[in-house]
């Protein structure tokens, strides 16, 4: 009887500490973001560019929940990050994010009607790659997330499309401007960039 | 060069009376891990393991610039007349026509992948498209059957043989490639099955301006957002090419 009773405790103990890691996983981090941003994009009052700041505002406030900017940044500039002193970094990191509201957010404003699903996630220790179908007009293009835990909350801080790193592909450029132009170029040339949008 | 022209042709002809045996499976998500190398741990120690080779980068970057200049003068007024005359429909079934009649290419790399399944499933897919799909004009085999499409080049076999992409060009007209990949793609020139059936160069280049013209339509904003989400665009076409052909290769 008290094996029995004991065995119960250790099951109820056991489910109630998976539920608390599903209840934190990556996916269940990523889910609210994802679709909090649907819902601005999809949001008739704030359409057009007549709201942009208003909308652009609500969108980088959701997306920061879920996304490590600062994580991105350092990751792209690789080396170079340890190169410069915190309010470098500060301001790197503050250029970074206009890029990658330009580049993501700006692209996905361009999509009618898009939804997200939830299709997969892997986990490896405190890595994680939560992929999604970005659904739009019947054609499904997969996007993966990856994430990194820090304290205990999962972010993103890499976009993966068909095998294509956005982080990747940031760090292969800015590394040739690096090589010519050092930091104080590659800045110059990222406000430029920002300007553009 | 004979042996694989008859080959072609067989299995062309034949490839209507094809077996199938692609079940189920072929509907599942094939989730690829990108997991497997963090390109930079928290020392940073390994940051400089993405490295591609380019040597020719002076004579690459010159032929990127031409094809800037090609795509803005010609290319793009051509396609946007293009998509202004086309309902997306009708492109959008113009590529399951171009896709559908290089069969050929994506069954026999698979077959040498040594992908007998994935062989079947583009041989399923070509012999319900061709029929019930008029001529490949609808993909009937994904929309009814659930058999999505499977990609194979020669590039990719070479890549699966354990062949390295070697020095990364960018050829005019062409765009990006690999010395891997430029020879793939003269095999895979081979083994289409348009060449085949005659003798005009004339012919073979107003199908490749057409299908160029009409994969363009369906996806117009790529190269522009290319140019203006990047810093660099060279360098991110370079990198997004060489990844995405690693990506190809890993699959499955």
């Amino acid at each position: 009887m008290r094996n029995i009773l004991y065995v119960f405790m250790l099951l109820f103990v056991f489910s109630s500490v998976q539920a608390d890691a599903a209840e934190n996983g990556p996916t269940d981090a990523l889910r609210p973001v994802l679709n909090g941003l649907m819902e601005i994009l999809a949001d008739e009052s704030l359409k057009g560019e007549k709201h942009l700041v208003q909308r652009r505002t609500e969108i980088m406030t959701t997306i920061e929940i879920g996304f490590n900017f600062r994580e991105m940044s350092k990751r792209v500039l690789g080396k170079a990050w340890r190169t410069i002193d915190e309010q470098q970094k500060d301001y790197f990191t503050e250029q970074m994010t206009k890029l990658l509201e330009n580049v993501y957010v700006g692209k996905l404003e361009r999509y009618s009607d898009q939804s997200v699903e939830f299709v997969a996630e892997k986990i490896k220790g405190n890595r994680a790659q939560v992929t999604t179908f970005l659904v739009d007009q019947g054609i499904k293009l997969p996007v993966h997330y990856i994430m990194k835990e820090a304290g205990d909350r999962w972010m993103v801080y890499d976009i993966n499309i068909e095998g294509v790193s956005l982080v990747r592909n940031y760090q292969q450029q800015f590394k040739s401007i690096l090589r010519k132009e050092k930091f104080e170029g590659l800045i110059k040339v990222l406000e430029k960039k920002n300007k553009s949008f | 060069m004979n042996i694989i022209r008859f080959f072609v042709l067989v299995i062309v002809i034949f490839a209507g009376s094809g077996f199938s045996f692609a079940g189920d499976k072929s509907t599942e998500v094939v989730v690829p891990d990108f997991l497997t190398d963090d390109f930079l741990d928290d020392d940073f120690e390994s940051d400089d393991e993405f490295v591609i080779s380019d040597p020719l980068e002076p004579m690459n970057r010159f032929f990127f610039e031409f094809n800037d200049v090609l795509y803005e003068w010609a290319i793009k007024p051509v396609t946007d007349g293009y998509i202004w005359v086309l309902p997306r429909e009708l492109r959008i079934s113009f590529g399951n026509f171009f896709y559908n009649l290089a069969m050929p290419i994506r069954f026999l790399n698979l077959l040498l992948q040594g992908d007998l399944y994935g062989a079947g499933t583009v041989l399923s897919r070509f012999t319900i498209n061709s029929t019930l799909g008029v001529y490949g004009l609808a993909d009937v085999a994904a929309a009814e059957f659930h058999i999505l499409p499977r990609h194979a080049d020669f590039g990719q076999t070479l890549g699966k043989w354990g062949v390295n992409e070697g020095i990364y060009f960018c050829w005019p007209v062409f765009g990006p490639s690999s010395l891997r990949d430029s020879i793939g793609l003269a095999v895979d020139f081979y083994t289409h099955p348009v060449p085949y059936f005659h003798e005009s160069t004339v012919l073979d280049f107003a199908y490749y301006v057409s299908y160029r013209v009409n994969t363009l339509s369906l996806n117009p904003d790529l190269y522009e957002d290319l140019k203006l989400f990047s810093l660099d665009p060279y360098i991110a076409s370079r990198h997004a090419f060489i990844e995405y052909r690693k990506a190809v290769i890993e699959r499955e």
